[in-house]
């Protein structure tokens, strides 16, 4: 049996953590303000069908990525909308955009390409670029968990944000403006969400199809709570989900049973849910929420 | 109040262009009325779904689904309407749907929905049904159900030959499979390709992938595309999808390993539709299946009034399966490869070469 622990491996979890990543720390920005930002999936999808569409258009992976951002931010400023100002109810806020994008695409890319649900695809040469294997949006990701760690920690902005989500009144009584600072925070989940979005229709893959996300959105949203709400500790987690996942692909047809046969597709597939559990039962101890998560700001009550 | 009238706006904008076009239309009631409800993959999977669009499209209006090209077949004068569920859910209501407005013909597309057709079309005997794929038997579990047409394919054979060519064409000894999801129908095509290359080559070693265990497994490119270099990876060379969207990954992966002296150094197989011009150069031929004959068949009978129920089976004899040769591959193919696929292919129809079907065992 040929070793199943190669480069390959490592550039594999990469490439599968990336998407991951970019959603994940996008719920950051949400969460630490104290919105739940269940939404992300749906946000990645915008994302993905707008960079594969716009690509296509103007023949550019950037102004690809751009338009996923803008898109993917507008959804998540309606969200943003409904929660802050509406006070509606933040998951099943998020829900309704999920939901609106099992459809939008469908309908979208009928009125522009006479199809139900995906693009066209795309030459290699407009798909987003790659350095030595990997594409630019990778790397981007990994400066992006640092940034993240320094604004959050060592800047205003991110004492006043992770204060505005943890205790929104005493922040208020400090003279910060709170739901200002939850939109600030949604709206950028939206803008990194969207970049996650489009990393998998024009980085990834060349085509946009429907429900392409495949649930990345949710595995994202578990990193983050797996990683405490923590900028470091949820790239791990999505790296520990990537490396899981490129381990049921490498191991495919190659694991052997003692008796010489293949090891069953449905017991390798079961691996990321398996660590999943046991990393979350046995190893992580209590992970404490952003402690006014989900909880509407009101000046009055 | 002021909040709910805001709200109340929103909503009413998010809602009003679904309207206006919403009117009720008035079918041709003497035109007989096809429903078709397609896989979780949708019509334009460029693949399997996407054929029998091209089908029902065919018999609808004798074109192409670009309402533009001939496809050589009369149109048919019928009424279509079709669904794309978007949750396996989706499926029951949709089909009841047409079979309660009196539909002549309702088509379900893949074999999941075998279970549902069968609870269906015991409640509307009078309505013909078709499925794609599968087979819907009575209550006695044995005979097939009167109104209820299955179309099946021998897609075995089929994958045979694309496994002989693949084997031609291989220079590692090594060939990939990258299947949707991980189910018999699937196997069948995975057995017919290994046994094909293992005809032209008894040492060649055939690497096998599935995507995935669920039905989101047909319709995740990027995790095919992974499966696809990681195959690639351990040597092979030739890679063949039965994956719905999930294997265009997979001509992704061999385009981004690029040419060398103006040929790919990586191939890919398309499948159920002719899927040599997605990447021109990098697809060395396709395992096609003619979804689109057996449906605009279907729906001819039903107009002429000769539906029969019970298998119609497609295979090599009636070209109901094959692989394609066309200005997009000529070049990549050797003729003796294509010879020898012919030569394999007569001796499949004349029974002197038997695939194993994976799901007969």
């Amino acid at each position: 049996m040929r070793s199943i622990l190669t480069l390959s491996l490592v550039f594999s979890t990469i490439r599968l953590a990336t998407p991951l990543v970019w959603a994940a720390i996008g719920g950051l920005y949400s969460e630490r303000s104290g919105v739940i930002n269940i939404a992300l999936e749906g946000l990645m999808l915008a994302g993905a069908f707008t960079a594969a569409a716009t690509t296509y258009y103007t023949h550019s992976p950037w102004a690809g990525l751009g338009s996923a951002m803008l898109a993917a931010a507008f959804f998540a400023f309606l969200l943003a909308i409904v929660c802050i100002r509406f006070k509606a109810n933040e998951v099943v806020a998020g829900t309704g955009i999920n939901i609106l994008f099992l459809g939008l695409p469908a309908v979208l890319s009928g009125a522009l390409f006479l199809s139900s649900g995906s693009t066209p695809q795309l030459p290699k040469d407009e798909l987003l670029p790659e350095v030595a294997q990997l594409s630019v949006v990778s790397l981007l990701a990994l400066l992006l968990v640092f940034v993240t760690q320094y604004v959050l920690y060592r800047t205003p902005f991110g004492l006043r944000l992770r204060s505005v989500g943890e205790n929104p009144e005493a922040a208020d009584a400090a003279g910060i403006r709170v739901n200002r600072l939850r939109y600030t925070g949604v709206v950028l989940s939206g803008v990194l969400a969207g970049i996650g979005g489009a990393y998998l229709s024009i980085g990834q893959s060349s085509l946009f199809t429907r429900n392409m996300t495949a649930g990345r959105g949710f595995i994202a949203l578990a990193a983050l709570i797996f990683g405490k709400w923590r900028p470091i500790q949820t790239m791990l987690a999505c790296l520990l989900f990537g490396f899981a996942d490129a381990l049921t692909i490498q191991m495919q047809g190659v694991a052997k049973l003692p008796s010489g046969e293949d090891v069953p597709v449905q017991f390798i597939q079961m691996i990321p849910y398996v660590v999943t559990i046991v990393v979350l039962a046995g190893f992580i101890g209590h992970s404490r929420a952003p402690g006014a998560l989900g909880v509407p700001y009101d000046k009055e009550s | 109040m002021k909040q709910t009238a805001a709200l109340t706006i929103i909503v009413l904008a998010l809602i009003a262009p679904a309207c206006r076009r919403a009117r009720y239309v008035e079918d041709d009631t003497s035109k007989v009325h096809v429903g078709i409800v397609f896989d979780i993959g949708g019509k334009d999977d460029r693949s399997f779904n996407a054929a029998a669009w091209r089908g029902v499209k065919c018999a609808e209006s004798g074109t192409l689904p670009d309402g533009k090209t001939s496809c050589d077949k009369p149109a048919l004068g019928i009424v279509l309407r079709d669904v794309e569920p978007g949750t396996p859910n989706s499926i029951e209501p949709a089909m009841r749907a047409f079979a309660e407005r009196g539909y002549d013909l309702v088509i379900g597309v893949g074999f999941a929905q075998a279970p549902i057709m069968q609870v269906v079309a015991r409640d509307y005997p009078d309505i013909h049904f078709a499925i794609i794929d599968g087979v819907v038997f009575a209550d006695d579990g044995k005979t097939p159900m009167p109104n209820v047409a299955g179309l099946l394919f021998k897609e075995h054979e089929g994958s045979y030959l694309v496994g002989m060519i693949a084997a031609k064409t291989s220079r590692t000894g090594t060939l990939g499979f990258v299947g949707g999801m991980d189910i018999p129908l699937i196997r069948r095509f995975e057995k017919g390709y290994e046994e094909g290359a293992k005809a032209v080559n008894p040492r060649i070693q055939v690497l096998q992938n599935y995507v995935g265990v669920t039905d989101a497994a047909w319709n995740n490119p990027g995790k095919g595309k992974e499966l696809s270099l990681a195959q690639m990876d351990r040597g092979a060379d030739v890679i063949f999808t039965a994956a719905g969207n999930s294997g265009l990954g997979a001509f992704d992966a061999v385009e981004q390993a690029g040419m060398q002296n103006g040929r790919a150094t990586h191939f890919v197989i398309g499948v159920d539709s002719n899927q040599n011009m997605v990447k021109p150069g990098f697809v060395l031929t396709s395992m096609v299946k003619r979804v689109d004959n057996a449906v605009y068949d279907i729906v001819k009978e039903v107009v002429e009034g000769r539906f029969k129920g019970g298998f119609h089976v497609y295979g090599l004899e009636s070209e109901g399966v094959g692989y394609v040769i066309d200005q997009y591959n000529r070049d990549l193919v050797s003729p003796d490869a294509i010879r020898e696929a012919e030569d394999a292919r007569k001796k499949i129809i004349s029974g002197q070469i038997k695939v194993t079907d994976a799901m007969a065992q």
